[in-house]
């Protein structure tokens, strides 16, 4: 009996005991399932992304390429404001344990300066130079190409967070290097596309930016309009330059088509720019796109300007309490850049990068390393549960993830901002609907 | 031995050492700075010989890479010097279809007119994408070695190997360039320059030397874009034919020394360290380079090569100065 009750006791301690030890992570676990736990992100007082300082010694570095200058630097200052935060908050849990140590994260910039030559050297500096361990990025799938060659080239983990198009990785492109962790241009698609069968409009434009991005998620849109909602018309289709000044003559067409709906890809600043031109010009159709989340520029065009827009999106974080809360009450203290109402709370985008960043982080320090052979036996065929508690899967084949995904219509007043419409009520679209098939040409996958 | 051999011989065993003192990263900052350098001296050839501002060199920079890339792409087994060549040779054939046109207005008709051209150029490989890959471009393809059967094969993605071929071909270049300014057709291209009309009464051909010089000088911009595309293994719209690519040649220019045959390399490697040491600040950057451009054109409108001179002048006409001030007392 002495012996039965000795072991029992054994047994609670070192499950206390394990618990603790994890819960001192970037996840813990949670009853059995790993995942991204809310109650232990560090005290955030005083953070400032502006401010941020690497720590020194012993470190993991993370090489962040974003544009950071150029036409797109708002995207590299996203890209910025979630990684420091993300680092900081492991940092003041005291790092994560990598080759039986505890070791903090630093983040070093990388400037792609959003063109592609740029990029490979900004990834050739970061790996030759600075030797980071985790390369993470970027917005534009032509961008990302090109890293995810180059981290094949130098054996680098890659963390896709920013670009969706659907052949990233599927083919010659596919390295097992790269983790997509952003959803795809099928699944954008398909999500919207399952949303609209539901609804009256019936007429849609589609607008977006000419490149492998925008065509992929052309094609994808019309599949998927095809499968769910087959009386559906496209009255217009046109593809414009990344970071278009004048969309006027896109809009004048938009206009003369009929349509009832403009859907577009576009990412900032070219989303804000299409929304505040269109409203100049009195064209007040509603817009359906993934990146309509940038506050600024919902609030250029007011309430009546922003009341309508279809947002899809891989997260939408609906709470004000958890993470949102200490993201929100250390934002009130941010200095410029990022002191607009952008990063006022976690939104979507910013959300999503930082629960990549999380998993990332979290897949690391379950394999004990930072060695990117052993991150990807953790991190392939990985279940986690994310920001808001969805499920979600690292398919092993292919380095993507599969997920629920989200819809929602903006609508004024709401409890988020009192100058434009924001979300409300959501929509779940389950994954069975939106997953991209596995790639048949993948030997992998078979 | 004679000075000059000396000089050439130290350059060439400084080259040749680089890439074994340097790591990998400074070797390929050596690469882009050669092929910058190349297409620089190229536009040079137009800007300070025979005075033509073009503000639309990038077209020649951009079918000599997109050349290389569809060549590679489409053509496996080529040798890849035959690959560079034939780009380039394209980017000459450019120059010559557009003679016709361009040899018969100067100044900022000439400037303008090539900038029509290059952006042109730009918006038709931009539409293109089934050829062009467009704002995504051409990228991935298997870059065969540089290979003399039986004797070597050097893998081109080393950084070692791409090293010697981009600045051996961008010396071969130069060179090349630098002995048609010394050519009678050199001469009556600077006297173009000097005096078009006096030129064309003394009965030289200046149209068929303007358009033998577009071909010379596409034909090196068109070398230039090839080696770009091999050392990147990518080729996109807005790397090679975006008008900042045009400006880029035109900045070395100035920044470097205007009306001499070196300047542009020297402006070419001053803003490559300007961007390798503003890299740390991205947000900065452009507004550092911006600045540091301005002063440039103020206080040094003989550009940076010029620098030593001045810097002589002002020291003989300090000392003499002084002298003066001494005998004076």
């Amino acid at each position: 009996m002495r012996v039965l009750q000795r072991t029992i006791w054994w047994g609670v301690a070192a499950t206390v005991l394990l618990g603790v030890t994890l819960g001192t992570g970037p996840a813990q676990a949670a009853g059995a399932a790993r995942g991204f736990n809310a109650s232990a992100v560090a005290d955030m007082t005083g953070f400032d992304p502006a401010k941020f300082e690497n720590p020194s010694g012993d470190v993991v570095k993370i090489g962040v390429l974003a544009p950071f200058s150029g036409d797109a630097a708002s995207v590299g200052q996203i890209y910025w404001a979630t990684g420091t935060w993300v680092a900081s908050d492991i940092n003041r849990r005291g790092g994560i344990t990598v080759d039986g140590k505890k070791k903090k994260i630093a983040l070093i910039k990388g400037d792609t300066m959003g063109k592609p030559a740029n990029t490979k050297q900004a990834v050739e500096k970061l790996c030759l130079q600075d030797k980071v361990d985790v390369l993470w990025g970027t917005a534009g799938s032509h961008l990302t190409a090109i890293i995810q060659a180059e981290a094949d080239k130098y054996k680098k983990l890659h963390l896709n967070s920013g670009s969706l198009s659907d052949t990233l990785m599927e083919g010659k492109a596919f390295t097992p290097y790269t983790f997509q962790h952003i959803w795809t241009t099928h699944s954008v698609g398909a999500t919207l596309a399952k949303f609209f069968a539901t609804r009256q409009e019936r007429k849609f434009y589609i607008l977006n930016q000419d490149y492998v991005f925008g065509h992929e998620l052309a094609e994808s849109f019309k599949a998927g309009l095809k499968k769910y909602v087959p009386d559906a018309q496209i009255v217009g289709e046109d593809f414009h330059p990344l970071f278009n000044k004048d969309f006027a003559p896109y809009l004048t067409k938009v206009k003369a088509s009929g349509a009832e709906m403009i859907f577009t890809g576009d990412w900032i600043p070219d989303s804000s720019n299409l929304l505040k031109q269109s409203r100049q010009m009195g064209i007040n159709l509603p817009v359906a796109g993934i990146f309509l989340d940038d506050i600024n520029g919902l609030i250029a065009v007011g309430p009546e300007g922003s009341k309508g827009l279809v947002f899809a999106s891989e997260l939408l974080i609906n709470f004000q309490d958890g993470i949102q809360h200490k993201w929100h009450e250390a934002w009130k203290t941010w200095a410029a850049p990022y002191n607009t109402p952008l990063y006022e709370w976690l939104g979507s985008t910013t959300g999503a990068y930082a629960e990549s960043l999380y998993w990332l982080l979290d897949a690391m320090e379950r394999a004990g390393s930072a060695d990117a052979e052993k991150v990807i036996k953790v991190w392939e065929g990985d279940e986690w549960t994310g920001l808001i508690g969805q499920k979600l899967t690292m398919r092993a084949c292919d380095h993507r993830v599969v997920r629920d995904t989200y819809v929602t219509e903006f609508v004024s007043p709401n409890k988020w901002y009192k100058d434009c419409a924001f979300m409300d009520k959501i929509t779940t679209i389950p994954a069975e609907f939106v997953t991209l098939p596995q790639p048949k040409d993948s030997s992998r996958c078979k | 031995m004679k000075r000059p051999v000396v000089w050439l011989a130290g350059a060439l065993a400084v080259l040749a050492a680089i890439p074994f003192v340097f790591g990998p990263l400074h070797t390929n900052l050596m690469v882009r700075l050669a092929i910058e350098a190349l297409f620089a001296v190229s536009l040079n050839l137009l800007l300070s010989y025979t005075g033509l501002l073009s503000f639309g060199h990038a077209l020649y920079f951009g079918v000599g890479a997109y050349g290389a890339a569809l060549i590679l792409t489409h053509l496996q087994g080529i040798p890849i010097l035959v690959a560079v060549l034939l780009s380039a040779l394209a980017a000459a054939l450019v120059g010559l279809v557009l003679s016709p046109l361009l040899v018969r207005v100067r100044a900022t008709a000439f400037t303008m007119l090539t900038l029509a051209f290059g952006q042109l150029m730009f918006v038709l490989c931009s539409k293109f994408r089934e050829v062009t890959g467009g704002e995504d471009g051409i990228m991935g393809w298997t870059t065969p070695p540089l290979a003399l059967p039986g004797l070597f094969s050097l893998d081109l993605r080393q950084p070692v190997n791409i090293y010697f071929f981009a600045v051996g071909l961008a010396c071969l270049g130069i060179l090349a360039m630098w002995f048609f300014t010394k050519t009678p057709m050199g001469s009556v291209m600077i006297s173009i320059r000097d005096n078009q009309k006096r030129v064309d009464y003394l009965g030289y051909q200046v149209v068929l030397t303007k358009a033998v010089i577009f071909c010379f000088s596409g034909f090196f911009a068109g070398l230039a874009g090839a080696v770009y595309a091999v050392f990147n293994n990518l080729v996109s719209v807005g790397g090679v034919l975006h008008i900042m690519v045009s400006f880029q040649p035109l900045m070395a220019i100035l920044v470097g020394g205007i009306g001499t045959f070196f300047g542009p390399i020297l402006g070419s490697g001053l803003l490559l360290l300007l961007e390798e040491v503003t890299q740390a600040y991205p947000e900065l950057a452009l507004m550092i380079s911006g600045v540091i451009f301005i002063l440039v054109v103020m206080f040094l409108p003989g550009g940076a090569i010029s620098f030593g001179a001045r810097l002589r002048a002002w020291w003989r006409k300090r000392a003499y100065l002084r002298k003066a001030r001494e005998s004076e007392a």
